[in-house]
């Protein structure tokens, strides 16, 4: 009987769309890194649930140079505490994720908060933890183990997202949106000069003086728990300052706009 | 054409001379290495170590461009430009009054507080003036400021020109 309560999950093949922003958007500047991964599967039907995302980005981007993450924060914290337990320090940014629950004959649909913060290095690797926490209809907590890899021709970032029940005995909840900011905006860091506690800005990420050609390139690639993937790729056009009037202009939008790729 | 005897005997005195002479700075650099680091072991070696205490002049994404001055075994300034990642790799020039030199550096950042620390190698690929043959390798290592971009780094090592 229970199962015939469930609705359907048969998990057609995910469609997934990356959209990447930079605030501000200027070449030199230090900007926050804005991305949005959606998840869908044809036909309305509820997507497998996501177990890892692997983003590619720019090399030439300063993840490192960033000032973010000057503290750490650690997963047996985040689970007793939550994200109010952890450094102001080492938070790196914040976002939130959409998710498909099958509850019954119907889908509900969940809204988490997610905070990234930093944590201490894994397999000497940069390593940032990423904590949902869902207050209602279903109530729950989640840290997202991740790393951040700056490499000189492309970085990656990587998030691993654990199974949940959606209700004991059922299907796992999908994720069908994840919305973050990896960068200074919304961010208060403190540092102590003279016995003075002073709060600040983090710098942010370092766009290169340049325009590379085309772009900065992201591409998300997708993991679901039905084994299968997809990837999406985006392209965020330079801006460069427009002289007379002090406005910026868009420069190469050859390539601008998210792409959707078939699953592979 | 015979041989002036005197002649022979003068040329023989000289060379006693600058043999002793010789002696007497050579004598004089060893001990002068035994008393003082770093030191100049001959004339085409540099010895010993050095600091550099670079600020950042310009950001330019994960490429920082930063100089600062040197002291120690190179006394002097350096200007470099560092590729920042999970390695730091990068260009310097190390700027004397004997002239300057070029080299690479790759060292292997760690930590997760505002200041991460690196070690790895620097190589010293050429220079100019009296360092235009300046070639070798070095240790390297240092802390980097996360909040300022300020570097410090030590060499320690040997290079002839």
């Amino acid at each position: 009987m229970a199962c015939a309560c469930l609705p359907t999950t048969a998990h057609a093949a995910q469609l997934a769309k990356l959209h990447v922003t930079f605030t501000p958007d200027r070449l030199g500047a230090a900007t926050t890194v804005e991305f949005t991964i959606q998840i869908k599967a044809p036909a309305d039907a509820i997507p497998s649930p996501l177990t890892a995302l692997d983003m590619s980005y720019p090399g030439n981007l300063g993840i490192t140079t960033s000032g973010l993450g000057l503290a750490t924060c650690t997963e047996t914290i985040l689970e007793y505490f939550g994200a109010e337990g952890c450094p102001a320090d080492s938070r790196m940014g914040q976002g939130s994720a959409l998710a498909e629950i099958p509850i019954g004959p119907a889908i509900e649909r969940e809204t988490a908060e997610v905070a990234i913060f930093r944590t201490p290095e894994r397999n000497g690797q940069l390593s940032i933890l990423f904590y949902a926490n869902a207050p209602s209809p279903i109530s729950a907590q989640a840290v997202l183990p991740g790393q951040l890899l700056p490499e000189p021709d492309q970085g990656h970032l990587t998030i691993e997202v654990p199974l949940i029940a959606s209700l004991p005995g059922g299907p796992n909840v999908a994720i069908i949106r994840l919305h973050a900011t990896l960068g200074p905006r919304g961010l208060t860091y403190y540092e102590r000069i003279h016995n003075k506690l002073i709060s600040y800005h983090p710098n942010g990420i370092l766009l290169p003086d340049h325009c590379p050609h085309g772009g900065f390139p992201f591409t998300a690639s997708l993991t679901f728990e039905d084994q299968s993937h997809t990837s999406a790729s985006t392209t965020v056009p330079c801006t460069i300052p427009h002289r007379r009037s002090g406005r910026t202009s868009p420069v190469s939008t050859r390539a601008a706009g998210p792409r959707v790729s078939m699953p592979s | 054409m015979s041989r002036n005897p005197n002649h022979r005997g003068h040329s023989a005195a000289i060379a006693v001379l600058a043999t002793l002479v010789a002696g007497a700075v050579w004598m004089s650099a060893v001990s002068s290495a035994a008393r003082q680091q770093p030191t100049a072991h001959t004339a085409g070696s540099i010895n010993g170590t050095a600091t550099a205490h670079l600020h950042l002049v310009k950001p330019n994404g994960s490429q920082l461009d930063e100089e600062g001055p040197v002291t120690g075994a190179l006394p002097g300034s350096m200007s470099a430009v560092v590729y920042t990642g999970k390695v730091l790799t990068g260009n310097f020039t190390i700027h004397t009054h004997g002239g300057s030199i070029y080299g690479t550096g790759r060292a292997a950042a760690h930590g997760t507080g505002r200041y991460q620390s690196f070690s790895g190698t620097l190589t010293i690929t050429g220079g100019s003036s009296r360092y235009s043959h300046a070639h070798g390798h070095a240790g390297l290592s240092g802390t980097f400021d996360r909040r300022t971009y300020a570097l410090l780094i030590q060499t320690t090592g040997r290079f002839s020109y």
